[in-house]
């Protein structure tokens, strides 16, 4: 019977060819991309642990650490208590920009020979001397000095390891400092040890962002991610083996008329579906090792993957390998379960009893759990959030894909009740004969569609909130700004802490303003306490607007920045200025003398350019010169990137999941479309020798298909919308935010693909409905 | 009526359809050789002959299905052959009617939906089709039937609707091809009785494929195709 089945499985004519290939090809898209998404979770957690070392001193890490500056960044450092190493290490990461590119900056300094050592560097650098990671030593031997080199005075004592990278562009310095000038440094913390725990580890508000992937992020976004690309494969899967069902079925039929026994044919049945599955998980293995490194290019993170990081381990590879074939074995078994065969033909043992509404109750109580934390408020910590909020979500994915039958049926009798065209007729008859077998195809969308519109929302949400910059156009790119915002824990907002210093370098702003391609350079001032009038606030939103002091002859030298009122000498500028919309923005005269500016000490400084890479990294290297324990100058867009890094890497993982998942949708809803033309060949062939037009058994089969699909689109999308409204009101005590365009444009690419996809199989319609298929049938 | 070397000529009072020379080939098998019939109108013809004579052929290049290689077919006093796929579609819905085998109802339709297809199709509202769908098959004996399903019906139910489909639009030709060919001769007998009742009532012209002498007693007229040729059995050309 084996080898029966082997022999029919590889040469049992056209038809069982197609289905072989078809099937293997679905089992190897399935198979690699689940080696892919396993590979990949693993490649996020090594990035992840690589990210360990640059926490050393952050409070809000578990062990080995301490500092004197956890609450509060201004100021004069104070004593570590706690510290029980003899040699503590005085440490300061902060982050610096080049030409967009972030530069993870860590000053150290050793306070004995038993001071911790970073990871992949063989000692602790010495004053004077670095280690930079491979990237930024290959940066720095190819751009001038007063661009970047400048910032990093010394020499390059070796290069920094891979296992101390995240990733192959890292750009990383460690940079020896003295304790003494080190222990001045604000936010500077001695460590008795390096940390070993990665971001993963961090769960807090003391976390530090723009450092790799939090635990919520681990936990949360990662498997929900693999599931929304795992599930329309799975769907892909089993339309596939729907190929050629009824040829197939009228052969076994026929073997049992020669005498052979029910458990013979599922013995073939399933080593027909098990040589598909092997040869599937071989080609799916192709397709993972074929791929990896392509993948491990793309920054799904934000940034590419090492290779290797892409890996499988042994549990992964025997899930893979032994499941396969198991699971292709067990469903085509269950597939026979469905009719029986007799020597005399096949019959279906039931006719599928149509869905019950029993199944939108999860989808409903799914709503209703959100819906309760609404009203009641969501717990205060992240555990108690993920716990309460975590089931609402759970139930509202599985309810769309349960409640989706149900409502395909329930919309397909209402047109079966209402059309009088025959297209829609049948359309709407056969949609809501089988339901499920209609949602199927399209399942997978549900889900794609649902998790990015959640993501889109909430992101842009988020974004809102967090007051990204306002700053849009050449303004935000070509005006730099350096008023000590930019480093980790403090990117949210451009609230500013420390004062740049009363001292200015002298000719600072003359020797900014000569760099070619700089336009004007502007002081801001600092006036303790004062804050901006309300009439002065441009938007309203924040609660409280720290102001600053600007010349008004200086401002007028970059109008981008707003104007004075008329016959002003001074005026009072919101120090949140990214929050704003400049162009239109005037600032409230203020009552101080220009005179007395210089008597005030500098909240920051911004540099008009004209947006050249030179002209930009030469200010900011003058900048970071001038004020070595300043964090980097950024220009608005810079800071608001780095400002929702995390967004952009969960809206970059949110279009992955729908790039990936509507071809597959879509070649689903082909594969589908090709086995509901095969059940109704003949009578479609016998409608078309009687006239009826091709154009309306086309009709038939893009209403068949599309109909679900819009259907499932819409409701998605709405039941994304008013989850993610929910959430954001839970959770981000916002009102939801309408995601970007890209999202739209994105979604309707993705909807018109798979329509396209749906057209390509007319040909196949006007072929197998031609009269040589009613002659020969 | 004529048929083998007594062509009609074409617009010829009461001619309704007439093939004339017909040759079709299926790549390098010969199917028609020179096929020559015409019909009257109202008149019920069966094309008889043996498995592979090319009656088939010859039925579908009458209704437009397929087209000839070499020679012409009339319909209503003009050409039938030389017209688009598109006219020749709309023509078959609109003025021909069709009764096959078996295996022509669509299964997800309801007995009234199926018959009521080739209204629909033409564009009749859903409430006169269904209608006129019930009217005919009330008069087939089908009072009761017009919810099931294809699945849900005898091989001789099935057949009775899809006759009801082919007479629904009231064409002018109906065109059977071995209508009986799946029913025991009890059924069978009915629906030729059925088939030939309401034609006659309609005044619907009938060509009916079958190899099967007692369904062929049923014509008014007999032809026999050989070898891709037809010759006259029995009737008289009109």
């Amino acid at each position: 019977m084996i080898r029966l089945g082997l022999r029919l499985a590889v040469s049992g004519g056209r038809e069982a060819v197609i289905r072989l290939v078809v099937l293997t090809a679905a089992v190897g898209l399935g198979v690699g991309l689940l080696l892919i998404a396993v590979s990949g979770i693993n490649a996020v957690n090594s990035q992840n642990d690589r990210y360990a070392w640059f926490l050393t001193g952050n409070p809000g890490m578990p062990s080995g650490l301490a500092s004197p500056h956890a609450k509060s960044r201004e100021g004069a450092t104070a004593e570590t208590s706690g510290s029980t190493s003899a040699d503590p290490l005085w440490w300061l990461l902060r982050d610096d920009v080049f030409d967009g590119q972030v530069i993870y900056r860590v000053d150290i300094a050793a306070t004995g020979p038993a001071s911790p050592v970073p990871p992949a560097i063989p000692r602790d650098p010495g004053p004077g001397q670095y280690y930079a990671s491979p990237a930024l030593a290959a940066l720095l031997k190819t751009t001038p000095a007063n661009e970047l080199g400048d910032r990093y005075p010394g020499h390059l004592a070796g290069t920094i390891g891979d296992a101390a990278l995240p990733s192959p562009d890292s750009l990383v310095i460690i940079a020896g400092d003295t304790a003494a000038q080190l222990a001045q440094a604000p936010g500077a913390a001695r460590a008795t040890s390096i940390s070993a725990t990665p971001p993963s580890g961090c769960n807090g508000d003391s976390c530090i962002l723009g450092l790799g992937i939090d635990a919520k992020g681990l936990d949360l976004v990662l498997p929900v991610v693999a599931l929304a690309m795992l599930v329309p494969v799975l769907v892909f899967i089993a339309t596939a083996t729907r190929l050629s069902a009824a040829r197939r079925e009228q052969r076994f039929a026929a073997m049992r008329l020669t005498g052979a026994a029910p458990k013979q044919i599922s013995v073939i049945a399933a080593v027909e579906s098990t040589v598909a599955a092997l040869l599937g998980m071989a080609a799916g293995f192709g397709i993972f090792f074929g791929l990896r490194g392509p993948l491990a290019a793309i920054p799904f993170t934000g940034e590419p993957f090492f290779p290797g990081d892409l890996s499988l381990r042994l549990p992964g590879i025997l899930i893979v390998t032994i499941g396969v074939p198991v699971a292709a074995s067990v469903a085509a078994r269950l597939a026979l379960h469905r009719v029986h065969i007799s020597p005399l033909g096949v019959t279906r043992r039931v006719t599928p009893q149509p869905p019950r509404a029993w199944r939108v109750l999860p989808l409903l109580a799914g709503l209703a759990e959100l819906g309760f934390w609404v009203v009641r408020g969501a717990p205060k910590t992240i555990p108690g959030q993920v716990q309460a909020l975590l089931p609402g979500f759970a139930l509202v994915m599985a309810g769309l894909v349960l409640a989706g039958p149900w409502l395909t049926m329930a919309g397909a009798r209402i047109m079966v009740l209402r059309t009088s065209r025959a297209a829609t007729l049948i359309a709407a008859r056969r949609l809501a004969d089988n339901p499920r077998a209609a949602f199927r195809a399209v399942s997978g969308l549900v889900l794609a569609l649902f998790i990015t519109t959640v993501a889109a929302a909430i992101i842009c949400t988020q974004d809102a909130k967090d007051g990204t910059t306002q700053v849009g156009g050449a303004t935000a790119s070509n005006i730099l700004v350096d008023m000590n915002q930019g480093s980790f824990s403090r990117v949210a907002h451009y609230e500013v802490h420390t004062a740049l210093g009363s001292a200015r370098p002298a000719g600072l702003l003359a020797r900014l303003r000569g760099i070619h391609g700089v336009g004007a350079a502007l002081v801001l001032y600092a006036d303790p306490g004062l804050t901006l009038p309300v009439s002065g606030r441009i938007g309203g939103h924040r609660e409280q607007d720290q102001a600053g002091l600007v010349s008004c002859a200086q401002l007028a030298t970059i109008p981008a920045l707003g104007r004075c009122p008329a016959g002003a000498a001074v005026a009072a500028v919101d120090t949140n200025m990214g929050d704003t919309d400049l162009a239109t923005a005037t600032w409230p005269a203020a009552h101080v003398s220009a005179q007395r500016l210089d008597s005030l000490g500098a909240l920051g400084i911004f540099v008009a350019t004209n947006g050249s890479t030179r002209a930009v990294e030469q200010a900011r290297t003058l900048l970071e010169t001038a004020y070595p324990d300043a964090s980097g100058a950024a220009t608005f867009a810079e800071a608001s990137i780095h400002a929702s890094w995390r967004d952009v890497m969960y809206r970059q993982l949110a279009d992955v999941v729908i790039l990936v998942s509507l071809p597959i949708a879509g070649c689903t809803l082909a594969a589908s479309i090709a086995a509901g033309l095969a059940d109704r060949k003949r009578p479609f062939s016998m409608l078309r020798l009687a006239g009826a037009p091709l154009g309306g058994l086309q009709r038939v089969v893009a209403l068949e298909s599309a109909m679900p699909l819009l259907a499932v689109a819409a409701v998605a999308i709405g039941i994304g919308f008013g989850v993610s409204a929910m959430y954001a009101t839970t959770q981000l005590a916002h009102p939801l935010v309408a995601p970007d365009a890209a999202y739209y444009l994105l979604t309707a690419a993705g909807i018109a693909v798979s329509l396209g996809i749906i057209a390509v199989t007319f040909p196949l319609l006007r072929r197998i409905t031609g009269p040589e298929v009613a002659r020969n049938e | 009526m004529s048929a083998g070397n007594q062509p009609a000529v074409a617009g010829q009072p009461g001619v309704i359809i007439e093939a004339r020379g017909v040759v079709k080939s299926f790549g390098q098998t010969p199917a028609l050789r020179g096929a020559t019939l015409s019909t009257a109108q109202g008149e019920i013809l069966a094309v008889m002959g043996p498995s592979g004579s090319g009656k088939s052929t010859l039925l579908h290049c009458l209704a437009g299905i397929l087209t000839p290689d070499e020679g012409e077919v009339w319909f209503a006093g003009g050409r039938l052959d030389t017209r688009s796929e598109g006219e020749r579609s709309a023509l078959r819905r609109d003025r021909f009617g069709f009764v096959f085998q078996s295996g022509q109802l669509v299964p997800e339709l309801t007995a009234e939906e199926n018959v009521a297809l080739p209204l629909l199709w033409s564009g009749t509202r859903r409430g006169p089709a269904l209608a006129q769908a019930r009217q005919w098959l009330g008069r087939l004996g089908l009072d009761g039937l017009e919810r099931r399903r294809s699945g849900e019906l005898s091989g001789g139910q099935a057949q009775r609707v899809a006759l009801a489909r082919g007479l629904v639009a009231r064409p002018d030709i109906i065109f059977a091809d071995e209508p009986t060919g799946s029913l025991d001769s009890v059924a069978g007998e009915h629906v030729m009785n059925l088939l030939t009742d309401a034609a006659r009532q309609e005044g619907t012209t009938v060509i009916l494929v079958t190899h099967e002498a007692r369904v062929a007693a049923y014509a008014s007229r007999q032809v026999i195709v050989r070898d891709g040729t037809v010759s006259t059995l029995t009737g008289v050309a009109p």
